[in-house]
């Protein structure tokens, strides 16, 4: 806490020093007339988070072991080393609904309010008794999960925001059709972004992939091969889909045949955003989408707004490696997270 | 059975007159028929013995280790709890800082002990300046805890730390006392200082309890090394006590919630 004490010729004049010098939330706690003339106002201020419950909340999170904290690489690298072994999976206490508890659960994840809210009521609905089974329940009548199948799509045409980590699942998915046998080109869409091209050029080469430059939708649109064998990759520019230039830009693109337009957004994003994000891929035609950066998250609430906004998810990432490959999530899945992570860590604040 | 009455008193800071404050009020009580235990709980560096002119203190760690019974290791001031006006003192050994440096659990075990003392009515606990973890342990575990301020800014800012760890570790909203004011209005700005700053930054802020007046007649007892109460009765900080004493103990609403706290045996 400050404390301060200011003399001035009037009452205005110390009200002025008080919010230059302590900022507009210190208090006068009290005031006088000076005794050489003028008044003497003494002001005190603390930090913000003075509210003593959620202080006494975040000394009782802050002293619970680390551990509680969980950890999504570790616990993936865990359940890979346990399925090598082919090890049962560790039993995991079951939790009982509880309306509340969920909603604290989801706004802990800075789920959006109103999300959150028509997912506690779709789970109470739900009259399931398990908390990960009744949030299931709900995720599933919003949210669809559609992998990519390697050998069935022809191109996909990789859209959104800029900085999602667009080229990287292009490589991704690119690696994966080399494993599954297939050829691939990829198309160095976004000609503008610094580096863009040579990034893409050098995932091609490990690849073993064909792989060219094209600036315009026609280029697009030529570069795309014919041959089923080969699975066309396409990297865009990233752009805002909400805003109405970067859309009517888009509608070129959008027309070409035989070409899947498959959204990408960041689980790192703000969730309001990303829910909006994806609202907006979704009026432009899209229908799956790949939402990245599930290692660096550890609030989920962007990733179920983005997942539950009609385009069904195709995949996750959560590695900036191109062997990290590409996952799924179901509505089962996605509960479980949503409810582990939560477990211990529940609006922890920032740090301290 | 009925068990004691635990009142902490603490100030954050040094110097705001804590001692004389419990050595005057453990004499009010017992005045008004209290048997009083007043428990130096300035583990470092106890004082109330100096204060009060005495010899020993008492043991306050032969009693913490066990080997003194509470009987053994209490010292009687002005005749002993058994004397009308009389009160038991206990406390570690004066410059000897025996108990300094106790871990965290020294607070629990000893406020355990010292509810079971019920041949006591109340018990006084005169905690160290500062807010350590100590400290504010006792004076969370107490029933309620008092909160000696002067009118010095710094007073303020330590009262303030005590009150928000004290509720920030689930104690009582702590009362406050103001202590060596000039006047009642010295006193007023300062108890409003207090309650605003805890108002506008913890949503609450501690009851007033009264104001003592400076008074030289308080620190010549202090020099003597005698009781204020028996040695000036009459002085303006004499009387003073004897209000918030009053008030301290006739507090029908306390009463009753402390009553609700304790378990039925």
């Amino acid at each position: 806490m400050q404390l301060r004490t200011f003399i001035a010729k009037d009452m205005r004049e110390a009200l002025g020093q008080v919010r230059n010098e302590m900022g507009p939330d210190a208090v006068i706690v009290a005031s006088q007339r000076a005794k050489g003339g003028g008044v003497l106002v003494r002001a005190a201020f603390d930090a913000p988070s003075a509210n003593v419950e959620e202080e006494a909340g975040l000394v009782a999170a802050e002293s619970a072991p680390a551990e509680a904290i969980p950890d999504f690489a570790q616990t993936y690298h865990d359940g890979l080393i346990r399925r090598l072994r082919g090890e049962p999976a560790p039993h995991v206490p079951a939790k009982s609904f509880n309306r509340a508890e969920l909603l604290t659960i989801l706004r802990g994840h800075r789920a959006p309010e109103a999300l959150a809210h028509q997912l506690a009521e779709a789970a109470e609905k739900s009259a399931l008794s398990d908390m990960a089974l009744a949030l299931a329940s709900a995720l599933d009548r919003r949210m669809q999960t559609a992998p990519l199948v390697p050998g069935i799509s022809q191109a996909l045409l990789l859209v959104g925001p800029s900085g999602v980590g667009k080229t990287a699942v292009a490589a991704k998915i690119a690696a994966h059709a080399r494993l599954a046998g297939r050829g691939v080109k990829l198309v160095a869409g976004d000609t503008a972004g610094a580096g863009a091209v040579a990034r893409l050029e050098t995932f091609a080469e490990h690849l073993g992939a064909e792989w060219v430059v094209a600036d315009s939708a026609e280029a697009i649109a030529e570069a795309i091969v014919a041959d089923e064998s080969i699975l066309t990759v396409i990297d865009t520019a990233g752009f805002d889909p909400r805003s109405a230039k970067a859309r009517t830009a888009y509608a070129a693109l959008a027309r070409l045949p035989d070409v899947e337009a498959m959204g990408v957004v960041a689980a790192t994003g703000d969730a309001e955003e990303v829910s909006e994000i994806a609202a907006s891929l979704v009026t432009l035609g899209i229908k799956r989408m790949i939402v990245t950066g599930l290692d660096v998250t550890r609030r989920l609430g962007a990733l179920t707004a983005g997942v539950t906004q009609g385009a069904a998810l195709a995949h996750t990432t959560r590695s900036p490696f191109v062997s990290g490959g590409l996952e799924t999530l179901t509505p089962l899945s996605l509960s479980r997270m949503l409810i582990e992570a939560a477990n211990g860590q529940i609006d922890r604040g920032s740090p301290q | 059975m009925i068990l004691p009455n635990l009142t902490a008193i603490g100030s954050g800071k040094g110097g705001t007159g804590k001692t004389l404050v419990a050595t005057a009020l453990a004499a009010m009580f017992a005045q008004r028929g209290e048997r009083v235990l007043l428990c130096d709980a300035d583990l470092g560096l106890s004082n109330s013995t100096v204060h009060l002119g005495l010899e020993s203190g008492g043991d306050l760690s032969g009693f913490l280790a066990d080997r003194a019974t509470l009987d053994q290791a209490v010292v009687p001031v002005l005749g002993g709890v058994t004397e009308r006006g009389g009160f038991d003192l206990l406390a570690a050994p004066p410059g000897s800082g025996a108990l300094a440096n106790l871990d965290h659990g020294v607070a629990d075990r000893m406020i355990a002990k010292l509810r079971l003392a019920c041949v006591y009515d109340r018990i006084l606990l005169d905690l160290s300046a500062g807010v350590d973890a100590t400290t504010i342990g006792f004076a969370a575990r107490a029933d309620e805890t008092l909160l000696v301020l002067t009118s010095d800014p710094a007073a303020l800012t330590d009262a303030y730390a005590f009150a928000k760890l004290l509720l920030r570790h689930g104690g009582h909203k702590p009362r406050a006392l103001v202590n060596m004011v000039e006047n009642e209005t010295e006193a007023r700005r300062t108890r409003d200082a207090l309650a605003k700053t805890c108002n506008a930054f913890l949503k609450t802020a501690p009851d007033y309890v009264g104001f003592v007046p400076r008074d030289p007649q308080a620190q010549l007892a202090v020099r003597q090394q005698r009781s204020l109460v028996e040695l000036y009765p009459g002085a303006p900080s004499s009387r003073a006590f004897k209000d918030i004493a009053r008030r301290l103990s006739s507090d029908p609403a306390r009463h009753a919630e402390l009553k609700g706290m304790l378990p039925l045996r």
